[in-house]
């Protein structure tokens, strides 16, 4: 018999999964954000794989329609450019540049994190010093007095903001993995004479697992917002790059001609954070409940 | 340990902060400048001829070995001297604090907004989370939170600038000019504001006090505003303090937005003119002020509530 013939088979597909099988609002939460981020995943990977035609040229004559008219779903820019083509274009940009810049920012605070919890009593506080502070400063300002001297583009950008936001991930990292190493399994572990670096990477880290998802998923969310942000500002992505942020940025001058222009990058960022944000919420939410149950 | 020791303890941490922050960021940006080329080039403009740059590179004592250089640039920056403007020639650290005004009223006008429209809310929502109209009302204000503050402003500048025309978008020529942005400002807040204060609304209304209260016959109304609102507003304004870096991240952006005259416009024009003076002044003068911030909601919070002081010695 395998695992599997214990689950109920009939009804929903997502019985399945243990997740949905736990119970509590934070399921809905998941469920309905992962969708979507699946979506677009789906969509960036595609733009990726194929262009979509009309990113970049379009026809003057065709300039303006609003979304449905002339066949054109989420209506065309002042060049005549279909906008559901440019968001597609954008995806690699803003998505890839925000989960590069996640990554960036949640690696590096883990490792922080984890060597302040490991390590002694100076070099700790140092660490924790130096978060604390950097944490207390406006991360765009940072962001964008790099950019000046870094200069445009994909890597500048995604290296910048993972750079200025880091802090964050250290200091639940830090705090988390202190919480798992006052539990019995890790006594124990050190009882038995495992090294401490081998206890940080084989029983700490593994019961970060929850933490470092839902922090992925805001991280993400939030470098998104700061992506388009600084794309919008003019700091970002290069000028000719259909990112979200400058598609907001060009719409500003024909808000009277083509609101659309407009809203629908906006629509995009704001249906890929709450998405992320879903997500996040959920995993916690899932995770917190699991917690209780055991308790 | 008394109250003004604490308070002591408090504003001697921040300045250690503050000076290893701004010693950081200055040492980043010496050497980040000089890492990514030749400065006095950079300095001078892309379209400036060989004569220029070198006259900038004698002024800038750019031609000097690299660690005189940083220790000069050090103690000069100790001084407050961060040079001239590139475009103007006035000193940087002038034009930054001469629009220090508008922007301290610009983030003034977005507290109280937030305060305004939290406050309400977020009583409201906390007396009874359950209710069908408040879960409604509660997954807006998520939504809301997933909207970047710079879509709000394009979105209220599209409703009342180009459609209804009540308001005018750029500048600060009158009071009608400040409401977009304090709104647009004031919406990175909100939602989150809204949430801490429902979240400690409804925690306070489960507390020892309250029952007490309920059981001498004070109405629901006197024990929401007079017992559950003050406890709960403690927490939020707290969020004030620390959340202060983050309405200047968002000031920047809404500056530039509606072209409001305060430092954070004058940063982004800086950086994209490549007029590193001017950055670097900007860039002092917010670390100052947000440690000034952070450090006189953190005092005034432990002169005001002892659970804080005992919290950490």
């Amino acid at each position: 018999m395998t695992v599997g013939d214990a689950v109920p088979r009939q009804g929903l597909f997502l019985r399945r999964f243990r997740f949905w099988r736990s119970g509590g609002s934070g399921r809905w939460m998941l469920v309905a954000g992962l969708a979507v981020v699946l979506l677009l995943a789906i969509a960036t990977v595609a733009a990726l794989v194929a262009p979509p035609p009309g990113a970049f040229a379009g026809s003057l004559l065709e300039r303006w329609k609003a979304p449905l008219e002339a066949g054109y779903l989420l209506g065309t820019d002042q060049l005549g450019r279909p906008l559901l083509a440019r968001v597609l274009a954008g995806m690699p940009w803003s998505l890839g540049i925000a989960l590069t810049a996640a990554l960036i920012s949640v690696g590096l605070g883990t490792l922080a994190g984890l060597a302040a919890a490991w390590a002694p009593g100076l070099t700790r506080r140092a660490i924790l010093r130096l978060v604390d502070t950097v944490i207390a400063f406006p991360s765009l300002v940072i962001a964008v007095t790099v950019i000046a001297v870094l200069g445009r583009g994909f890597w500048p950008l995604a290296l910048t903001l993972g750079l200025a936001t880091w802090p964050i991930a250290a200091r639940v990292v830090y705090a988390e993995a202190m919480s798992v190493a006052r539990r019995d399994y890790v006594l124990a572990a050190q009882l038995a004479g495992v090294g401490s670096v081998t206890i940080l990477i084989t029983h700490v880290l593994p019961a970060l697992r929850p933490t470092l998802l839902v922090m992925l998923a805001f991280t993400f969310a939030d470098m998104l917002i700061a992506e388009s942000a600084l794309s919008f500002l003019g700091l970002g992505v290069p000028l000719t790059a259909p990112s979200w942020g400058n598609m907001l940025s060009e719409s500003r001058e024909y808000l009277v001609e083509a609101p659309w222009m407009m809203l629908v990058p906006a629509g995009a960022i704001v249906l890929a954070v709450v998405a992320l944000n879903l997500v996040g919420d959920g995993v916690a939410a899932i995770s917190r409940r699991r917690a209780r149950d055991l308790a | 340990m008394t109250r003004w020791r604490a308070v002591g303890d408090v504003l001697l941490r921040r300045v250690v902060e503050l000076a290893i922050l701004l010693f950081a960021i200055s040492t980043l940006l010496f050497f980040l400048l000089r890492l990514s080329g030749d400065p006095a080039a950079v300095l001078a403009g892309e379209e400036a001829d060989p004569e220029t740059v070198a006259l900038i590179a004698e002024r800038y004592g750019l031609d000097r070995p690299l660690m005189v250089q940083y220790l000069q640039y050090l103690a000069s920056t100790l001084l407050l001297d961060f040079g001239e403007s590139l475009r103007g020639g006035l000193p940087a650290i002038w034009m930054v604090l001469d629009r220090l005004g508008s922007t301290l009223l610009l983030s003034f006008l977005a507290l109280a907004t937030t305060i305004a429209i939290a406050v309400p809310l977020g009583a409201w929502l906390g007396m009874r989370p359950d209710a069908a109209e408040r879960k409604v009302v509660n997954g807006g204000v998520y939504i809301m939170q997933g909207i970047p503050g710079y879509i709000v402003g394009l979105i209220l500048i599209q409703i009342f600038v180009v459609e209804l025309r009540w308001l005018t978008s750029i500048g600060i020529t009158s009071w009608t000019s400040w409401i977009l942005p304090a709104l647009t400002l004031a919406s990175f807040l909100v939602p989150k504001m809204v949430r801490v204060l429902a979240a400690n609304v409804s925690e306070a209304l489960r507390e020892d006090y309250i029952r007490t209260a309920r059981a001498c016959g004070a109405t629901e109304r006197e024990i929401l505003w007079r017992h559950a609102v003050p406890n709960a507003l403690l927490g939020a304004t707290a969020l004030i303090g620390t959340q202060f870096a983050f309405l200047m991240s968002g000031s920047l952006v809404t500056e530039w937005i509606f072209s409001w005259p305060g430092f954070g416009a004058l940063l982004i024009e800086s950086v994209d003119r490549l007029d590193f003076p001017v950055v670097q002044a900007a860039v002092f003068v917010i670390a100052f002020l947000v440690f000034a911030v952070n450090a006189v909601t953190d005092v005034a919070f432990r002169l005001i509530d002892p659970r804080l002081r005992e919290q950490r010695s």
